[in-house]
């Protein structure tokens, strides 16, 4: 059974259409890549499993039940977001980190003992345990990119949606996200990401979709996806690609 | 320092502050008798105190200073918390109800309340407040229509939009002014922000609005802090952007008015005290919220107590003594570029 399911979806911003057409699955435990020059449709798209936005056409499931059905906090309990830009202020790591138990917690509630438990581990997983007394607003780029990943991750969700989340991450770090989303995947969390990075894309993803100017135009697993052919078709330029010397999966020579 | 600790210590810094204010004067009081004569007026305790004072101190005590400097600290603090609240929603360190307009919807309300309906006695005095709170709303809804982009709130948009809703509603009250001659003198005074003469029905009318307000303010506290990461990521964690921003329009408005409604514009208090404080205690709105309420009380307490005595026997509305103080405050965030929202 697909945890998400988009079907027949199209979304425009007035007049401007962002998505056509898009049916789509995602399902537990796989880690889906999702590719496309500027301006595809790709973060259109992850706003729409959000229900950030209401498609004008089409439907989208959540474990096979209308996502309009859900209220916002049990959809809260259900999809954690990563959005492509974050607003940052004077509040310390921890105190942004434990935000992501906001939909377990009533009013006036303060953090409980297994909030505190759940908010450190996924500060340890995401890196920022050192520095978690530290205001975000002192951060660099990258710390915040990760005091956000920890956040999400402090929410528990059987979805992660995640929109650029290595953006502004040194090598390092962006292949520690990169594995952690896929350990994530591996645990059965239905993760899918908005990456730039092809290469990343093609050796930690399962599945990939590929976007163009609001339609799917291709899927697969990146051996059938990453191909000289379909590159030059969406991105309209041509690069040769060879096979990983470990993983065997597709390398995209710049 | 533990909570309820510092909770007494801001309690006695108020109380001496007030029993300071309450001293000075056109005639000095001496300290030590004023809480002998508020004594005297309660109910329990006036049988406790001897009345050793002339009869003319109890009654400036009692009958213009205690409400005057009341009536200061909960303006303060109710100025403050909407600032709070206005900075928040629109994440931008410029929001306040003075300069989204909000104010100035308060005030032209305000003004049509007491040049039409007073002078024919359809109205009570107690009707101001919902005049107040009528134009303040209004103001704020047009603001955050006008402010909006792609159906999101754009918070350069927005400030644009409370300058001009601002100018224009600043003209009518000057419209409403002119062709209602007769009562231009009480109602320029008014519009300055003043303390000067106000009394108990002043305090009484706009503390339960003031309180709350607080009460409201506080309950959205979480929400707030959640909507700090931004509209996509509060969504995500179950917050309804759209209804939070609505609330705290209303909330933010309800404050502002109660506010203009017994004093007039007061500006700069909402700006300045929230700023000041996120240095301090961080952007946590419930902290943000409490300790912009007390400071918020002490500023204008402070301030006012300057406007009435530093000219004695004149005095000064406590408007100008705040955007005294606001004035270069606002130059020195302008210079620093506030990093806080970006």
């Amino acid at each position: 059974m697909a945890k998400m399911r988009l079907q027949g979806v199209s979304f425009a911003y007035g007049t401007q259409p962002a998505l056509k057409e898009v049916s789509l699955d995602l399902h537990p435990g796989v880690f889906y890549g999702i590719v496309g020059p500027n301006g595809a449709g790709k973060s259109t798209l992850l706003k729409v499993l959000n229900r950030f936005l209401i498609p004008q056409k089409g439907s989208v499931f959540l474990n096979e039940r209308d996502l309009g059905t859900y209220s916002l906090k049990e959809l809260a309990r259900e999809i954690g977001v990563i959005p492509q830009r974050s607003q940052y202020f004077p509040s310390t790591v921890e105190e942004v980190v434990l935000l992501g138990r906001a939909p377990y917690s009533y009013r006036f509630q303060r953090p409980s003992g297994r909030d505190m438990e759940i908010a450190k581990r996924a500060m340890e997983a995401a890196g920022v345990l050192s520095f978690a007394s530290h205001l975000v607003n002192e951060l660099s780029g990258g710390e915040r990119q990760r005091v956000t990943l920890a956040r999400v991750l402090a929410q528990d969700t059987e979805v992660l949606l995640l929109d650029e989340p290595t953006a502004h991450l040194d090598l390092e770090h962006r292949i520690r996200t990169a594995r952690l989303v896929q350990k994530k995947a591996r645990e059965g969390v239905s993760c899918a990401a908005v990456l730039h990075d092809l290469n990343l894309v093609s050796n930690y993803c399962d599945y990939i979709y590929v976007l163009s100017r609001g339609e799917l135009v291709a899927e697969g697993n990146p051996e059938e996806v990453f191909t000289p052919d379909l590159i030059q078709k969406v991105y309209n330029v041509s690069v040769p690609t060879l096979k990983h010397p470990q993983t065997g999966r597709p390398l995209i020579i710049l | 320092m533990k909570g309820p600790l510092r909770f007494v210590g801001v309690l006695l810094l108020l109380a001496a502050a007030a029993l300071g204010a309450a001293a000075v004067g056109s005639v000095t009081i001496p300290p030590g008798r004023i809480p002998a004569i508020i004594c005297s007026a309660l109910p329990g305790l006036k049988n406790l105190v001897k009345s050793a004072w002339p009869q003319v101190e109890r009654v400036i005590i009692l009958q213009v200073r205690l409400p005057r400097i009341l009536l200061a600290l909960f303006v303060g603090g109710g100025l403050s918390v909407s600032g709070v609240l206005f900075q928040g929603t629109l994440r931008n360190p410029l929001a306040d109800p003075y300069l989204i307009g909000v104010s100035a919807g308060a005030s032209l309300g305000a003004a049509l309340g007491l040049l039409f309906l007073i002078p024919r006695g359809l109205a009570g005095f107690g009707f101001l407040p919902f005049f107040a709170l009528g134009g303040a709303l209004a103001a704020a809804f047009a603001v955050s229509r006008l402010g909006r982009r792609r159906g999101r709130l754009e918070p350069t948009a927005l400030i644009l939009a409370g300058v001009a809703i601002s100018a224009v509603l600043t003209a009518l009250v000057s419209l409403l002014m002119v062709l209602r001659i007769q009562n231009l003198q009480d109602v320029y005074l008014w519009l300055m922000g003043s303390l000067s003469g106000r009394g108990w029905a002043h305090f009484t009318l706009a503390a339960p609005y003031i309180l709350a307000g607080l009460g409201a303010a506080l309950y959205l506290a979480q929400d707030l802090n959640v909507y700090l990461l931004g509209e996509e990521a509060a969504h995500s964690l179950g917050i309804d952007v759209h209804k939070l921003q609505r609330n705290v329009l209303v909330v933010g408005s309800l404050l502002a008015a109660a506010c203009v409604a017994v004093t007039g514009v007061i500006g700069f208090v909402g700006l300045m005290v929230p700023h000041a404080l996120r240095f301090v205690v961080g952007a946590e709105h419930k902290r943000l919220i409490l300790n912009s309420f007390w400071v918020g009380a002490l500023f204008l307490l402070l301030a006012d107590t300057l406007a009435r005595t530093v000219f004695s026997p004149l005095e000064l509305p406590v408007g100008i003594i705040t955007a005294f103080v606001g004035g270069p405050f606002f130059i020195y965030l302008m210079k620093r570029g506030s990093g806080f929202y970006g």
